[in-house]
């Protein structure tokens, strides 16, 4: 009696374990399904070419255009500023915080870096517009809503992606190989840099990956500092605006109709592409470790 | 250990001070540089306001079956008034447009050809640059949206309006009593409508407290469009109605609207011609001194 009861329990709560797995999956389902079903019938609409390769954005003219080619480049730019702000920066931090950090200090660095991952990106775009914007116009010139402004914004948006992971991958390399490094003469410095980071690469490109696909997806606070203009390729500049497929897709998606509105929905699918070639990757990164 | 601790002193330091520089810069005040470019601000496509202004000072050029909005490239776009004002009170050269009952002494209300953007002004016609406020309903509304609608127009309501700066347009209003209706009226659309939409909510709800609101403001082609499906009661738009619109549409004219034209405070002009506003919107003019 007590073990078919016990049973009975098991096979009950496997069924509700099993359920709240295939939730998960059954979501990541339907937005695909959703997105998908609504963006290609626009895509094929507008025509493939039309769509990505054409830089002119202009849904109310008549007769319409709607290429995104201006806002695929303007992502790409804003995340590769982002990289290029954040992963240094990021990066040292996390070695600092796992080689070389005083306790003391850790306490205090920790969760302000904790507290950075918690605060909600609107704030992060208010901070942007009131303080980013004019300081970059005052310094380098333009009116301030830039790509630089952005980058700026999303450097430090992705710096906690990048520094726990990376910590935490540098704590995770074995003990004996400092020790190995010390034992033949290398000092900290050269230990650290030259045995205990590079044994955590996989890790800290993890975190590069993950922080990259933060970026791309990032879109209040983007809104409220990179100015939105659409911006031909040949004069996508620093110091100028820029628009990027999140944007595009906030500030139009309330009043779109027709196949202004699913040419936003399909807007959606190239971001969603973009972000399914970072999980890829992201996982060949993890399946080479594991067989290293 | 010591070492640590100044250095960290030094980082505070070093990042209090980006930060006081992006503030202090800010308010620094320096004479206008007359050659330095104009940071055009506009609003998203979304918006009644952009539609309409574009459409008065011709920025949308429609020509034998097309139609092309002419804004310059690089043009700042937001979406909403908030925003337009915070970056033109923080923008020496820029420029911008908001609806007239939205200005503030953040920011400087140019006149246009001469004339000020007053009530005055719009009404009698010198003030060119207005459009008229829409609440539209679908089909049949019951006598709830009617009570309400009815006190949109009385002498209560339209002494709302002209208090909000707004131009009441009911040729005879009357008297409106407290019906004493309960229930809950869905109300969507336009940024700019949504102040006066308020205040009118407001004292509405003093005369009848069963009532709720809810409203949502997220430009004019949505509550349009809020309001042809049937999501919401009341649309609120700051734009003449399409044709296809038209068609399903009640349309009542809640008040007149001037649109002004604005500047930084610091800005020493003070009036413009509706073609040099035309031309900076569509990048003909870039500087200042053009149209000192």
């Amino acid at each position: 009696m007590q073990t078919r009861q016990s049973n009975f329990n098991e096979i009950i709560m496997q069924a509700i374990f099993f359920l709240s797995a295939l939730i998960s999956v059954i979501a990541v389902l339907a937005i695909s399904l959703f997105l998908f079903m609504r963006g290609i019938p626009a895509i094929s609409e507008i025509g493939f070419m039309d769509f990505i390769f054409n830089e002119k954005w202009g849904p109310t003219n008549t007769p319409a255009s709607y290429g995104i080619l201006s806002m695929i480049v303007g992502s790409i730019y804003l995340t590769g500023g982002a990289i290029v702000i954040g992963v240094p920066i990021g990066l040292m931090c996390a070695i600092f915080l796992a080689e070389f950090c005083p306790d003391n200090v850790y306490k205090i660095v920790k969760p302000a870096v904790n507290l950075l991952a918690g605060i909600p990106s609107i704030i992060y775009g208010f901070f942007g517009m009131q303080v980013i914007v004019p300081f970059v116009r005052e310094s380098f010139g333009g009116n301030g809503y830039s790509i630089l402004s952005a980058s700026i914004i999303l450097g430090i948006m992705i710096l906690p992606t990048i520094i726990s992971i990376s910590e935490s991958s540098i704590r995770a390399v074995p003990e004996s190989y400092a020790e190995g490094s010390y034992g033949i003469g290398a000092t900290k410095e050269e230990t650290v840099f030259k045995v205990v980071v590079p044994a955590a690469k996989s890790g800290i490109l993890t975190s590069i990956i993950l922080g990259i696909g933060r970026a791309v997806g990032e879109t209040m606070a983007v809104v409220m500092v990179a100015g939105n203009a659409v911006m031909p390729i040949d004069k996508i500049e620093i110091l100028k605006p820029i628009r990027t497929l999140t944007t595009n897709i906030v500030t139009e998606m309330s009043y779109a109709s027709g196949l202004h509105e699913s040419s936003l929905i399909a807007t959606g699918v190239v971001l969603f592409v973009f972000i399914i070639i970072l999980n890829v990757s992201l996982s060949v990164i993890k399946s080479k470790n594991q067989r290293n | 250990m010591k070492k640590s601790r100044i250095l960290s002193i030094i980082a505070v330091a070093l990042m209090l001070m980006i930060v006081f520089a992006g503030c202090t810069q800010e308010t620094t005040e320096a004479d206008f540089d007359f050659d330095k470019d104009i940071t055009v601000v506009a609003r998203d496509a979304a918006s009644g306001t952009r539609g309409a202004f574009h459409e008065i000072m011709d920025i949308i050029v429609k020509e034998n079956n097309t139609e092309v909005d002419k804004l310059v490239v690089g043009a700042l776009e937001f979406d909403g008034t908030d925003k337009v004002v915070t970056a033109v009170e923080g923008d020496k050269y820029g420029i911008g447009y908001i609806s007239l009952g939205s200005v503030s002494e953040r920011i400087k209300a140019l006149a246009v050809d001469g004339a000020e953007p007053s009530v005055e002004n719009v009404k009698s016609g010198a003030y060119s640059v207005s459009r008229p406020f829409l609440l539209v309903t679908k089909g049949t509304e019951n006598e709830l949206i009617k009570d309400f609608l009815k006190f949109t127009e009385s002498v209560e309501g339209q002494a709302i309006t002209n208090e909000m700066n707004f131009i009441g347009v009911a040729d005879s209003p009357e008297e409106y009593t407290a019906s004493g209706m309960s229930g809950t009226i869905k109300v969507a659309g336009s940024t700019s409508v949504a102040p006066l939409m308020e205040k009118l909510q407001e004292a509405y709800n003093e005369l009848n407290p069963d009532v709720t609101f809810e409203t949502q403001a997220q430009g004019s082609s949505q509550g349009i469009k809020a309001a042809i499906d049937g999501s919401y009661d009341i649309g609120m738009a700051s734009r003449e109605l399409k044709d296809e619109e038209a068609e399903e549409l009640n349309r009542y004219v809640l008040a007149i609207d001037g649109i002004a034209v604005i500047v930084n405070n610091e800005n020493p002009i003070s009036d413009l011609a509706a073609d040099d506003i035309t031309n900076i919107y569509i990048g003909e003019i870039t500087k200042w001194n053009a149209v000192k």
